[in-house]
């Protein structure tokens, strides 16, 4: 492929010198945007998002994967989905999530005993959705995190997330090969840990 | 470019319009059915003007007699009657002739002011009688009767000495409420709001629309208005800051000294033609509102009606240098002292630009007194014919002089900020404010030295109403039309627009019902006074408006210039310009007058419109 260069006049024509052709031109765009804006039904090109308007439901223009605050989902029974393996916590890059795992009884898996997220240091990332194996966290609540009075309002505890909680669509236990001898092989670039 | 803007233009309004279109097709079949011939006209033959007033120093008063019929009629037996009929003569003897339609019969009445002085004066209070000083004049009235055919005529004269208060302070608090109250604050602060909004919709944005008032459950946001209100609350309520180690008593001047100057150059800008206090339902001829525009009997709808008219405007504008500049000064501040620097250096620059562009009218039309200009051109044409190039130079050098974009660089506020800097609250305000009402004048000077000021275009509309009946229908269709579709369109773009669409509608429903009437009663070439003074006053609103919206458009739409840019425009391009303007001007008008064409030292009006009206096709 050739490379071929486009040698672009820099000279000033009649028409640049005395300004006007140019200046009409553009109050003759401005012009058009202003009327199409004012007399055309929905403001034209207008696309701003009516934020914060009294009759106006923001959620109605969040994207379907807008990030607001967590929730953990449920099992069939009410309990806690999340197992406390520790992928969320790992991989989240503000590191505010803390997880204590217990056991759930049974010959099952663990359950977290506490599982606490600080939203002041929470990114909102979503990597914590990506991880999680199980469908346990979820971000789709399109709920901000309101202000509070206090930084320990901000740190959200299980019962918080839980109650924004529903019972997962996902089957328990998963469908298909077991993830665990299909894994493709481990990444070395994560095989460093960082911390 | 330019059809791409007609076809969004077009694309919007039928889109804007949609089914409402469909209304229109009766009214245009409607129009085109009913359209007939105006009413015979019943008064073929009249004295313009319609009556004469006196002063003591009034000079013999011109009056003309005018057939407006068809075929000659006889006029004859002149005489003046009345009380005072010995004090008043006609200077000129006329006999009884044909009074030939198009050429009227002129002579002038005289009046001998003396036989008015001194005596005695019957009291307000019954039965006591008041001596009149020498200097004093009693008042007196007469009749000047002629007969057309076997029809009597009859002009009432009027002598009068009116005093200081009614002949000047009443008439100009009058025109100061008009102009000033009913007409530059409402629109300065509309252009605060109007500056955000047109902004916005230029750039795709919504601009403000959330100040908003509930009335019982009603919420009323009119399109962001109310953000005016909100505006003002805000800079009352700021704090009144002064930097520790300013001059105060400069600082505390200098938003003053801005705004004075801005609001005092308006006493020269004619905003209507003249206003005749006791003949407001009369249907006037141009000749008797010229009379009030003399001060008899009216008053020029102009504040100062002085003859040096535009270098008072010189000498004004000069002064609001000093607001910029003393702000910059007082405020102890280095980059207030820059804006400051560069403001007075931008705006004594382009003064000179501006008085030599007006040089160009001054040439053409001869006159310094905005009133006399006006009527010039309409005598003529507009001066944005015959001075295209002035036009341009002027509204250039005008929008550098209110230091706005794209010649900013005093507030330059990327950079500096400008010389109110420090200023906060309401003498910010001030500030803001002044910048605002410069933009307004602007426009008017604008308006009056090349626009035609008060008057519609095509001499549709003259002193006594429209040009004919079916100017006045066709006029207020096209009008009605194009507000009333401008309203629909505004009430679809936004609901928050909703209020200000649907009155937009009513008022465009309201000038087609009107040309409706004059469809059914022939009503339009003879209007009442007072709705005439209303019309000039609007249209000389409407222009002054839409060139307040040409600015802020070009305000949103260029950028800023440099500052070397900025000088080389005002002394390397529109100088030059302007004074080869000058020479241009003076060489058609020279070799138009060597030729005989016009009259070289055109000595009234007439001249003057012909010196024009030839300079407008060499
Ligand atoms: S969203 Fe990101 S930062 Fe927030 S908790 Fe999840 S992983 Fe951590
Ligand atoms: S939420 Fe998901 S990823 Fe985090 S500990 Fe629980 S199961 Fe593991």
């Amino acid at each position: 492929m050739t490379i071929t260069v486009k040698k672009v006049s820099l000279k000033r024509t009649a028409s640049d010198q005395i300004y006007l052709p140019a200046i009409l031109k553009g109050l003759v765009t401005t012009a058009r945007h202003f009327f199409k804006n004012t007399l055309t039904k929905g403001m034209g090109d207008v696309d701003t998002i009516r934020y914060g308007e009294p009759d106006v439901n923001v959620e109605d223009y969040y994207p379907q994967r807008f990030r607001g605050v967590h929730r953990l989902m449920h099992r069939d029974d009410g309990s806690v989905r999340c197992v406390a393996c520790m992928c969320c916590s790992t991989v989240c890059p503000a590191r505010c999530i803390y997880i204590e795992a217990e056991d759930r009884g049974g010959d099952e898996e663990k359950a977290p005993k506490s599982f606490v997220i600080d939203e002041l240091k929470c990114v909102v990332c979503g990597f914590c959705v990506e991880a999680c194996p199980c469908d346990a966290i979820r971000m789709d609540t399109k709920a901000h995190m309101h202000p509070t009075e206090t930084r320990a309002d901000a740190v959200l505890g299980k019962l918080d997330l839980m109650k924004r909680g529903t019972q997962s669509v996902a089957h328990q236990g998963g469908v298909g090969a077991d993830f665990r001898t299909a894994a493709p092989k481990a990444d070395p670039r994560f095989e460093h840990d960082p911390r | 470019m330019h059809a791409s803007f007609f076809a969004t233009l077009l694309s919007v309004l039928r889109r804007g319009m949609g089914p409402w279109s469909a209304l229109l097709l009766p009214w245009v079949l409607t129009l085109g059915a009913c359209a007939k011939d105006p009413a015979p006209e019943q008064v073929s033959v009249r004295a313009e003007p319609g009556s004469l007033i006196f002063h003591p120093d009034t000079e013999p008063l011109p009056i003309e007699v005018v057939n407006h019929g068809k075929r000659p009629v006889p006029v004859q037996g002149f005489q003046i009657t009345g009380n005072d009929w010995s004090s008043f003569s006609i200077v000129e003897p006329i006999n009884g002739q044909m009074l030939v339609p198009g050429r009227p019969l002129r002579f002038s009445v005289r009046v001998d002011a003396e036989t008015f002085r001194g005596g005695t004066l019957p009291s307000a209070v019954q039965g006591e009688t008041r001596e009149l000083g020498p200097d004093e004049f009693r008042e007196g009235e007469a009749v000047l009767a002629f007969r057309v055919g076997e029809e009597t005529h009859e002009v009432p004269l009027t002598f009068e000495d009116p005093s200081w208060v009614t002949a000047t302070l009443l008439p100009g608090l009058l025109k100061v409420v008009l102009l000033v109250l009913g007409f530059i604050m409402p629109l300065a602060s509309l252009l605060l709001w109007q500056e955000r909004k047109q902004s916005a919709m230029m750039q795709d944005r919504v601009g403000p629309n959330m100040a908003r008032i509930s009335l019982g459950g009603l919420t009323i946001r009119l399109w962001g208005l109310l953000h005016i209100a909100t505006d003002g609350l805000k800079m009352f309520f700021k704090e009144d800051f002064i930097p520790r180690r300013a001059h105060r008593a400069m600082y505390t001047l200098a938003p003053i000294m801005a705004l004075v100057p801005a609001l005092v150059v308006f006493a020269i800008v004619p905003f209507g033609d003249a206003l005749c206090y006791e003949r407001l339902l009369d249907v006037l001829a141009q000749a008797d509102v010229d009379q009030c525009a003399a001060g008899r009997g009216g008053t020029p709808l102009q504040i100062a009606h002085i003859d040096v008219g535009l270098l008072f405007y010189f000498a004004i504008a000069s002064l609001a240098t000093w607001g910029a500049t003393l702000a910059g000064w007082a405020s102890y501040n280095k980059w207030a002292i820059l804006g400051a620097l560069r403001a007075s250096a931008q705006m004594i620059s382009y003064e000179v630009a501006i008085g030599l562009t007006i040089v160009g009218a001054l040439l053409v039309y001869g006159t310094l007194e905005p009133h006399a200009l006006v009527h010039a051109q309409l005598d003529s044409a507009w001066g944005i014919l015959l001075q295209p190039v002035a036009f341009v130079l002027f509204f250039t050098a005008a929008i550098a002089e209110t230091k706005r974009a794209p010649f900013d660089l005093p507030e330059g506020e990327s950079e500096i900020v400008g010389y109110f800097i420090e200023y906060s609250g309401m003498r910010f305000g001030l500030f803001f404010l002044s910048e605002f009402i410069e933009i307004v004048f602007v426009s008017a000077l604008v308006t009056t030295l090349f626009l035609g000021g008060w008057a519609l275009p095509f001499e549709m509309f003259g002193a006594s109403g429209f040009a004919a009946p079916w100017v006045a229908q066709l006029f207020f269709t096209l009008v009605g039309l194009i507000i009333g579709a401008t309203g629909v369109a505004v009430w679809r773009a936004s609901k928050h627009a909703r209020f200000v669409g649907a009155t937009m509608l009513g008022v465009g429903v309201l000038h087609v019902c009107v040309a409706l009437f004059s469809l059914m009663t022939g009503w339009g070439s003879e209007v009442p006074h007072v709705v005439v003074v209303l019309v000039g006053m609007l249209t000389w609103g409407v222009k002054v408006f839409v060139l307040c919206w040409l600015q802020l458009l070009i305000r949103w739409t260029l950028p800023r210039f440099r500052y070397d840019q900025l000088m080389s425009l005002g002394w390397k391009g529109l100088l030059p310009l302007s004074l080869a303007n000058i020479a241009l001007t003076a060489i058609v008008i020279y070799a138009l007058s060597a030729a005989g064409t016009i009259d070289p030292e055109p000595t009234d009006a007439e001249g003057e419109a012909a010196a024009a009206q030839l300079g407008a096709t060499p």
